[in-house]
């Protein structure tokens, strides 16, 4: 490491605490540690470990430096199956920034170290910005300044720890004005310059594709797949079904979204111009731009747009929190002329597969003609003959076969899909819906929580003369399953017991999407028009911050001031304003004047104020000046004698 | 970095040509640090650390991520109010007192100065000049802090003091905040010393006279208040502690011991070798308690003893001009 020579001769070489600059880099990688998948975050872990107690000591050696640099660079690739996304570029550049903690030699390599960790906090807030990593991440701010406050310290100055935090806390206080105009005032861009780092690994969640069986551990999750905030009525449980991809392409195993029926212009759906159930929907991050919305969506804002299967989807993928408005009208049967192409999309099936089931769907179809009937017919043998298990046997080739005649348990996405087979090979078009279904009212926040493991698959069937027609042949086997409860499925006791704490904390939660992490250009104009700024342009958007920021600078140059004016002995300052009294009076003691000649001069002018002003002065005297030693009682009795003495008001001014 | 050190010298003593900028000329004591001849900027790790809290601003804004927009907010607001911090570190600061040890050619000169801080408690303050070790300003009492600067003298003579800079980088070492200071105070170097000591010059008035043999009797010396400078086996001790202050012995010498010291007495050396030995012959006869007299171009000093004698020949011999007249 060189140093330029200024540098050095600046200021002699400071002493490194190396602890705080170990604790400021592990503080700062742990908000990303945590969202990191499982191995990976662990061999992170190790290395920190590794780097943090090397860093302690001595650097490493460099032979065992580069080893880890590339047991770690492959080891996060390997993590993330040598797919190279934002969250793989994240976790490769906290690596480094450990290994960089194995080679802490001097003073600035741990200054520029601290410097550069103030990066991992950030990258952890591209992909969580929810309340505990927002606090790990200030929390990483705050050792951060608190290592380069340390750092900044000779030896014979070095503060203790408790000293030093409250100097840092006071830089931060008085920070807090100018940061908070800046937050809410500095322009935003209402349109982003460029796209968010794509990610190579996607969320969990629902996908555009489905096979039977594939969603068992989203059954299992139970975070928030989205929230939703109903402004009038709402309907019941029951009929909150929210929409999300429709596949309608089946290859024997897999059913997919069809993209070729998905850039179709949207159908013709019942049209409202208001009216409806109106709801806000926040949806978690996917990184797909699959938007769920209640059937049957009646109105959407425009960075939302429909497909040719009545799908909802946003412009660009959700990388973040997203929040959309939309209004839902009762469900009812939609596009009721079919082109033939679509008519043939929907009932084509691969040769080949399922065989049995084509033919007991032919054969009773041949018996029941009516195809309201047929449904029925199949609904009630799925409901006689067939089970709801979430651990249901894995399917061979001929899944719905599988399914419906040996196996005969499963969940929504089994009998989703072997009734739609059912249903195509008996000539009816029929499609597969997935979304979710139900949620849970939030009895403290009044707000819906719809999780992953309400996930759900049912099915469309075109009628003719009615059109598209919701079928749910899960409801059929199980509707409880479909429709329960947080509680329901917890089984009561102490998750039951726990239910009030898990609403709250969801409700901060909302809270938090709301109010922090929503806050975007938009909002921002709405609150300049609150205080009163019509047509908040950039422009005035950008005065408006200007003003505040100063005002908030001033606030804070006015506070550091004011404690640099503070007298720190209380005997002192209540004669200074004692004095600044008369002199409000029109007697300032002029500089130079003894207080002695001040009570003198004074008195002659007020000879009523005379006496109290010369035995304060004497025993001010006193106290001050005297030879021997002076108890604090009697300065503080003096001091409060001061504070209380009021000059008289003069001459009939 | 070295060429940028280089360049920033360069910048460095380009504005100090600027009149407006720092073009003081030196000035008297006291002398007051205010607003408009402190300067801040930042370090260079304020410009890595402000490189990457603007990524971050960037990035936030782009992606509109309030949390990275919190964090990178109240970090920039932390920083601007540490170059606040660090300008305040420095303004109000007061430079009341200069004090030089005394010091011969070639030695280093101890100079201590010493600053009023005013009300506020201040730390990190560095002192140092162009090319000197910096020194952190310290102080028993909050009040009042002094730094010890070791100058070199170069040469015999009155001594200007080079331009000195107080810089501070706290609290968080990102801006640096910078002052120049210029006191007009010329810092008197004594000659150099001979070396090794030459013996004294023979007594210039043989004969005449010895030591006195009785130096102890109460009578034969007479005492006087302590100066800062005595030497401590000087003090009396017994009659200090009868008066309750110090009391100085001050001996009653013979003219027997005197020395006479004279420039003219050295035709054989040149003027600065004649300089060294003269103030050697000065410093030695001081030693040996002996009065001296010291002849100069300039004129007579003594014959005399003592500290203050001694001071006042070897600043005649500091400041003769390098060829006398």
């Amino acid at each position: 490491m060189s140093h330029s020579p200024t540098a050095r001769r600046e200021m002699p070489a400071l002493p490194l605490r190396r602890v705080v600059v170990v604790v400021a880099v592990l503080a700062a990688s742990l908000p990303l540690l945590l969202h990191l998948p499982g191995p990976v975050a662990v061999g992170v872990a190790v290395l920190a470990l590794l780097a943090g107690a090397s860093a302690l000591r001595r650097p490493l050696p460099i032979g065992l430096r580069v080893l880890l640099v590339l047991l770690a660079s492959g080891g996060v690739l390997a993590g993330f199956d040598f797919r190279l996304g934002r969250d793989a570029g994240s976790a490769l550049l906290l690596a480094m920034l450990l290994l960089k903690l194995a080679e802490l030699r001097d003073i600035d390599d741990a200054r520029r170290l601290v410097g550069f960790a103030l990066f991992a906090p950030f990258a952890a807030f591209l992909q969580d910005q929810g309340p505990l990593t927002l606090a790990l991440g200030l929390l990483a701010g705050a050792a951060a300044l608190f290592a380069l406050a340390r750092l900044a310290h000779a030896s014979a100055e070095m503060p203790g720890l408790a000293s030093e935090w409250r100097q840092l806390g006071m830089l931060v206080l008085l920070g807090l004005p100018l940061a908070a105009a800046a937050f809410w005032l500095f322009p935003r861009l209402p349109t982003p310059l460029w796209g968010l780092p794509e990610n190579a690994v996607a969320r969990t969640g629902i996908g555009d594709s489905m096979s039977p069986g594939d969603w068992i551990d989203l059954m299992a999750d139970d975070s928030p797949a989205f929230r939703v905030r109903f402004e009038g009525p709402r309907p019941p449980a029951e009929q909150l079904y929210w929409r999300g991809p429709v596949l309608s392409h089946f290859d024997g195993r897999t059913w997919r979204r069809d993209p070729r029926l998905a850039v179709l212009p949207p159908p013709p759906l019942p049209a409202a111009p208001d009216g409806g159930i109106a709801y806000t929907l926040t949806l978690e991050p996917t990184d797909r731009r699959f938007v769920f919305a209640l059937e049957s969506p009646a109105g959407w804002p425009p960075q939302l747009q429909m497909d040719g299967e009545a799908s909802l989807l946003a412009r660009e993928p959700l990388r973040g929190l997203a929040q959309f408005q939309l209004r839902a009208l009762p469900v009812q049967a939609f596009q009721p002329q079919l082109p033939e192409p679509l008519r043939r999309a929907h009932l084509a099936l691969p040769p080949g597969y399922n065989p049995r089931s084509l033919a007991l769907a032919e054969a009773w179809r041949a018996e029941t003609p009516d195809a309201r009937g047929y449904i029925t017919r199949v609904l009630e043998w799925f409901h006689a003959e067939h089970s709801y298990s979430i651990s249901a046997p894995p399917l061979g080739r001929h899944t719905a076969d599988g399914f419906l005649f040996d196996t005969r348990e499963g969940f929504c996405e089994h009998f989703a899909s072997a009734f739609v087979v059912l249903m195509r090979g008996a000539g009816l078009p029929a499609r597969v819906v997935t979304g979710y279904v139900g949620g849970v009212r939030n009895p403290i926040g009044g707000h819906w929580i719809v999780r992953q493991m309400d996930a759900h698959a049912w099915a469309e069937v075109w009628l003719e003369g009615e059109g598209w027609v919701r079928v749910d042949p899960t409801a059929a086997v199980a509707p409880e399953r479909i429709f329960d409860t947080l509680e329901d499925r917890g089984g009561g006791g102490i998750a039951a017991g726990l239910q009030p704490m898990f609403d709250l904390g969801d409700t901060l939660r909302e809270a938090w999407n709301h109010f922090v992490v929503q806050y975007d250009a938009l909002r921002q104009v709405q609150l300049l028009e609150r205080l009163g700024v019509r047509n908040a342009d950039p422009l005035r958007v950008g005065i408006a911050f200007g003003l505040a920021a100063a005002l908030a600078l001033g606030l804070s140059l006015a506070l550091l001031l004011r404690r640099e004016d503070r007298e720190r002995d209380p005997l002192q300052r209540a004669w200074r304003a004692y004095l600044r009294r008369w002199a409000r009076r029109g007697f300032g003691k002029r500089p130079g004047e003894s207080a002695a000649a001040f009570a003198a001069r004074v008195g002659r002018s007020v000879p009523e104020a005379a006496a109290s002003l010369e035995a304060l002065v004497a025993r001010w005297n006193t106290l001050r000046y005297a030879d021997t030693a002076v108890s604090t009682e009697a300065r503080a009795e003096l001091a409060r004698a001061l504070r209380q003495a009021r000059p008289p008001a003069v001459g009939g001014s | 970095m070295a060429a940028q050190a280089g360049a920033a010298g360069r910048l460095d003593r380009w504005l100090g040509r600027l009149p407006l900028l720092r073009g003081r000329r030196p000035e008297a004591l006291p002398v007051r640090l205010d607003h408009r001849r402190i300067y801040v900027l930042p370090t260079r790790l304020g410009l890595l650390v402000g490189g990457v809290l603007l990524a971050m601003l960037l990035g936030a804004l782009n992606y509109n991520n309030n949390a990275g927009l919190v964090l990178a907010f109240l970090l920039i607001a932390v920083a601007l109010n540490s170059a606040v911090m660090a300008h305040l570190g420095l303004a109000g600061l007061r430079l009341d007192a200069l004090q030089a040890g005394p010091v011969h050619a070639g030695g280093l000169l101890s100079l201590r100065l010493s600053f009023d801080s005013g009300r506020r408690a201040r730390e990190g303050l560095w002192l140092q000049n162009e090319n000197g070790e910096p020194a952190l300003l310290a102080g028993p009492a909050a009040a009042r802090l002094d730094a010890v600067l070791a100058l070199p003298a170069v040469r015999r003579g009155r001594q200007a003091l080079p331009r000195l800079r107080l810089t501070t980088t706290r609290p968080l070492g990102l801006v640096r905040a910078w002052t120049w200071i210029a006191p007009d105070a010329g810092m008197l170097v004594y000659p150099a010393l001979e070396t090794p000591t030459p013996a004294l010059p023979g007594a210039s008035t043989p004969g005449q006279g010895r030591p006195r043999p009785d130096r102890s009797g109460e009578d034969t010396h007479h005492l006087r208040d302590y100066r800062l400078g005595d030497a401590p086996r000087q003090i009396a001790w017994k009659a200090s502690a009868r008066s309750g202050q110090l009391r100085v012995r001050e001996y009653e010498t013979g003219a027997a011991q005197d020395v006479q010291l004279d420039w003219k007495g050295l035709p054989e050396l040149g003027t600065e070798a004649r300089i060294r030995r003269l103030a050697a012959w000065v410093v030695e006869a001081e030693r040996q308690g002996r009065r001296s007299r010291l002849v100069l171009p300039s004129g007579v000093l003594g014959p005399g003893r003592g500290a203050a004698h001694r001071h006042a020949c070897l600043q005649a011999l500091a400041l003769l001009p390098t060829t006398p007249a």
